[in-house]
């Protein structure tokens, strides 16, 4: 199976002299694929993302939409496929949601150009797809976190071209991926649920390719079917979760023991956190000091 | 009603009130003329006291009005995306403290060249704009990765405080009639007389705003957030130096011709978005026709109110700026 | 005992005594003369206000005076003198310094003022006024360092020289001028002009001129193209602080005007420069001042 994209033996540090903040990284990303990038703050997750979608470009390594490296491609190009959900945004001025999903319409506008009837039409599927229709002319930031998330979700899918129906006619279907980073980490739990839920319904129904960067074992658990554990840059393990989400693999990521288990009104794997693990270095010494 | 056809309509009713403010400004002021006298081609030019005051006093005024409001309010637009901040203005980042000071250089050394008709004061604090406007650009890019926002609004704050200090040492030096003609250039004055520093102003508006033109939608995109916007397509290093640099120049352009006029670039700004939303391809035109209008309105204030003496226009538009920012404040609390 | 030494004795004390008490007193007298001929005579004046230097040095006081201001060049004598700063930074530290008996200050030099009263250093206090005022500030610092013929002497001529004017332009028709004193070179902006008061005003007045913008009743107006095409003022006079200026330069200073083609001063070249430093000194130089005003408006 071809690769959607391809994060190939990536490193990435932010400035010269300094650390490498993503070091060896591999991400294979499949057409439909609803992939994890789990691990603690700091393990390079959001970077990686940024490599991902092409804003940064890899100290080492390359990054391939499709066939083609993403550096030969233009911004413009490159934003036609690849979204990114930022974890938050923070409008400085104030502007109605359906202006913001119109935003995900600019990659495949000219200069001079403005959004035509069908960049109207697939805003308002992309609203209907994340269920906000009905706050469309509401202003943002009025907006509950929940309707909010969902509405810049709903940018993403636009910027991509998804709606409910096919994208824009006269373009044939054109592989596209959605990076979501950290979507539901300022959320409180019912809208954790309600996006996990979305994001887990336009993956299955519409097709959506994505990633999702999260710090949040149960949510990886609950919705992806793949998970690339990251920790210190590096990837410590990769593959379909049930393989990966191992009390083994969450010690080695967390410092922690935890209790994996399939829930068995969901079905899904959940991670319980028991208690602290102790810390790896003074294991290995053999000797315990504490 | 489609995006494009909003946007046409919006700009329209503001290019109509814009357009009526500038034809209905020369015909008044503190001299009653008649306008049938001033338009009367048959009366010889150089006994036309009419049409002398209406076409040397004030037409003039009137379109230096226009183009240092439009011109300002446009800059001031543009910074308020590009610093992602409504209290942004166009002298935030020092290119009209760096204006001021080639104005107190020519008026201090006593600076008396002109050079194809323009005459030392406007030459000098364009050139003064100029230069802050290219310190602060080698400030803020001497980081790696092109234009930081932060350091950018850090290099203005401190070319501000730099150059405003510089000022006033000048001043200091200068003797007493200098001192005042300098503090009184900086109060903001239209009555050109002529249309030559006009004209002369216009190539670098002209230019600035074909550059704002281009940008509209890129606006809308950077004040979200440079990721979210690069994310979506924007190249932003060079989005954001052509953001500062026509900005600059078209402030340096207006500070030359009018002096350091302050407030248009965010009171205007602000009144439009209240009335018309944030969409910058909207925000942008009407706040360049709404601040010619409301610039001209102010000078036409500052000549008739207190007639036969008149108020410097900086001072109108401070006096108007001041209890309205006040009025803001007390409404967002 | 009562003897021949011992009344020599008592005779030579007691007239020692008076001695004593003679001398003392003469002392005491000798000191409050000097100090009264003192005060009155000021040996070392420091002048920081320029007219006052001019007019000191036409009084007679000119030796009296140490140092100056820093825009003091009139008359010669004074650049090679010291000079202590100026109306907005006088140097209190070098005033004092310097030993002076009389200090010319401004009146709005509050600061120094208080500062030289702790100094117990006496100062005159200087402020503008009319043209009649130079006369009484001659005739005050003549009593004040004791010139006072020759303050007299010179009031008198001056204000000799100005009814002579006054004579000569009486009866003759009073143009109706705009005294412009300030403007930014070469253009019409930022003119500054006399508005019905004050020293310029009174000179103009002197020199057989009316005062175009006479209702203001200020000493100095911002004046905009539109009023000055409006009131129509059929001279013009512009102040220049330049010492020469030739034909070239000449055109050129007078060259904008020439827009407003309207007025009478443009259209019957009425617009005239009157050039030179001190011109409009308020000192003795004034009646040149005059006399180049009367001569520009009367020809």
């Amino acid at each position: 199976m071809c690769a959607l994209l391809w994060a190939d033996n990536v490193s990435f540090r932010y400035a010269a002299g300094a650390p490498l903040v993503v070091d060896g990284v591999t991400v294979r990303l499949t057409d439909g694929a609803l992939a994890g990038i789990l691990g603690p703050n700091g393990s390079g997750k959001t970077t990686l993302l940024r490599l991902l979608s092409g804003t940064r470009r890899p100290t080492s390594g390359r990054v391939l939409l499709g066939e083609r490296p993403l550096d030969q491609l233009s911004r413009r190009e490159a934003a036609r496929q690849i979204a990114v959900v930022p974890q938050e945004t923070e409008l400085a001025f104030e502007y109605r949601a359906i202006e913001i999903v119109l935003m995900g319409r600019h990659p495949h506008l000219g200069v001079f150009t403005v959004e035509g009837p069908d960049d109207i039409r697939i805003a308002q599927e992309a609203l209907a797809a994340t269920g906000t229709s009905h706050v469309a002319e509401r202003m943002f930031h009025e907006l509950s976190g929940g309707e909010k998330q969902r509405v810049v979700i709903a940018a993403a899918l636009a910027q991509i071209g998804h709606g409910n129906s096919s994208s824009v006619p006269a373009v044939p279907s054109v592989p596209s991926v959605a990076l979501l980073d950290e979507p539901t980490a300022s959320l409180d739990l019912g809208y954790q649920l309600e996006i996990s839920s979305l994001l887990l319904r336009l993956n299955q129904e519409q097709g959506v390719t994505m990633a999702i960067s999260t710090h949040d074992l149960n949510l990886a658990a609950s919705i992806c079917r793949e998970l690339i554990l990251m920790r210190d840059g590096r990837v410590l393990a990769a593959g379909p979760t049930a393989d990966v989400l191992t009390p083994d693999n969450v010690r080695r990521l967390y410092d922690v023991e935890a209790d994996v288990q399939i829930n068995s009104e969901t079905g899904h794997m959940t991670v319980v956190p028991v208690r602290l693990a102790a810390p790896k270095r003074i294991r290995e010494g053999g000797r315990i000091l504490k | 009603m489609s995006i494009r056809r909003r946007i046409v309509t919006v700009v329209a009713a503001f290019a109509a009130f814009a357009i009526a403010v500038m034809i209905w400004a020369p015909t008044v002021g503190s001299t009653p003329i008649s306008l049938a006298r001033a338009f009367d081609r048959s009366i010889p030019w150089d006994d036309n006291v009419d049409a002398q005051i209406f076409f040397v006093a004030r037409l003039p005024r009137v379109l230096a009005g226009g183009l240092v409001g439009a011109t300002l309010a446009a800059a001031g637009v543009v910074l308020q995306a590009l610093l992602r901040n409504p209290l942004a203005t166009p002298f935030t980042l020092g290119v009209s403290a760096g204006a001021s000071l080639g104005a107190m250089l020519a008026v201090t050394m006593r600076l008396e060249m002109t050079v194809l008709g323009i005459t030392s004061i406007p030459l000098a604090s364009f050139a003064g704009s100029l230069v802050a406007t290219a310190i602060v650009y080698a400030l803020a890019s001497s980081q790696r990765r092109g234009l930081s926002t932060n350091v950018l609004l850090l290099a203005g704050v401190t070319l501000n405080a730099f150059f405003s200090a510089l000022i006033l040492f000048v001043q200091y030096l200068a003797d007493f009639a200098e001192a005042l003609r300098a503090i009184r250039w900086m109060m903001g004055g239209l009555d050109v007389a002529s249309y030559f520093p006009i004209i002369a102003a216009l190539p670098f508006v002209l230019i600035s705003f074909v550059a704002f033109a281009m940008m509209t939608r890129t606006l809308n995109l950077l004040s979200v957030g440079t990721e979210a916007a690069a994310a979506r397509g924007v190249e932003i290093v060079r989005a954001q130096r052509l953001a500062f640099m026509s900005a600059s120049l078209a402030t340096g352009a207006a500070v030359s011709l009018g002096g350091p006029i302050g407030f248009i670039g965010i009171i205007v700004p602000h009144l439009v978005r209240l009335i018309v939303g944030s969409d910058h391809r909207i925000v942008l035109p009407a706040s360049a026709l709404f601040g010619a209008a409301f610039l001209v309105l102010c000078d036409l204030a500052a000549r008739t109110l207190m007639s036969p003496i008149e108020i410097p226009v900086g001072v109108v538009t401070a006096l108007i700026g001041g209890p309205f920012f006040l009025w803001l404040l007390v409404k967002r609390s | 005992m009562n003897t021949k030494s011992g009344r020599k004795i008592t005779k030579s004390t007691k007239y020692t005594k008076y001695k004593k008490g003679f001398f003392v007193g003469f002392v005491y007298f000798v000191s409050f003369v000097v100090s009264f001929v003192s005060a009155q005579q000021p040996k070392r004046i420091i002048s920081l206000v320029p007219n006052v230097t001019e007019i000191l040095f036409a009084i007679g006081a000119g030796p009296q005076v140490v140092a100056v201001s820093t825009y003091d060049v009139e008359p010669p004598e004074v650049r090679s003198l010291p000079t202590v700063g100026a109306l907005i930074d006088p140097d209190t530290e070098r005033i004092i310094s310097l030993r002076p008996d009389l200090v010319v200050t401004y009146g709005s030099q509050a600061d120094l003022q208080a500062q030289l009263t702790r100094a117990s250093i006496p100062f005159f206090d200087y402020r503008h006024g009319g043209l009649d005022h130079i006369m009484v500030t001659m005739r005050a610092l003549g009593a004040r360092t004791g010139h006072v013929d020759q303050a007299e002497k010179v009031a008198r001529g001056l204000q000799a020289g100005i009814d002579a004017v006054k004579n000569r332009v009486a009866g003759k028709p009073r143009p109706r001028t705009l005294l412009v004193f300030g403007r930014e070179p070469g253009s019409l902006r930022n003119i500054y002009a006399s508005a019905g008061r004050g020293f310029l005003h009174d000179m103009l007045v002197v020199a057989g001129g009316e005062d175009v913008l006479n209702d203001i009743d200020k000493e100095s107006a911002q004046v905009s193209t539109e009023m000055i095409l409006a009131r129509k003022p059929d001279v013009i006079l512009e102040l220049n602080s330049a010492s020469r200026l030739n034909e070239a330069d000449l055109k050129a200073v007078v060259d904008p005007w020439m827009t407003l083609s309207s007025v009478p001063a443009v259209r019957n070249r009425r617009v005239i420069i009157l050039n030179g430093p001190g011109l409009t000194v308020p000192g003795p130089r004034v009646l040149d001042g005059i006399d180049k005003m009367a001569k520009a408006l009367h020809p």
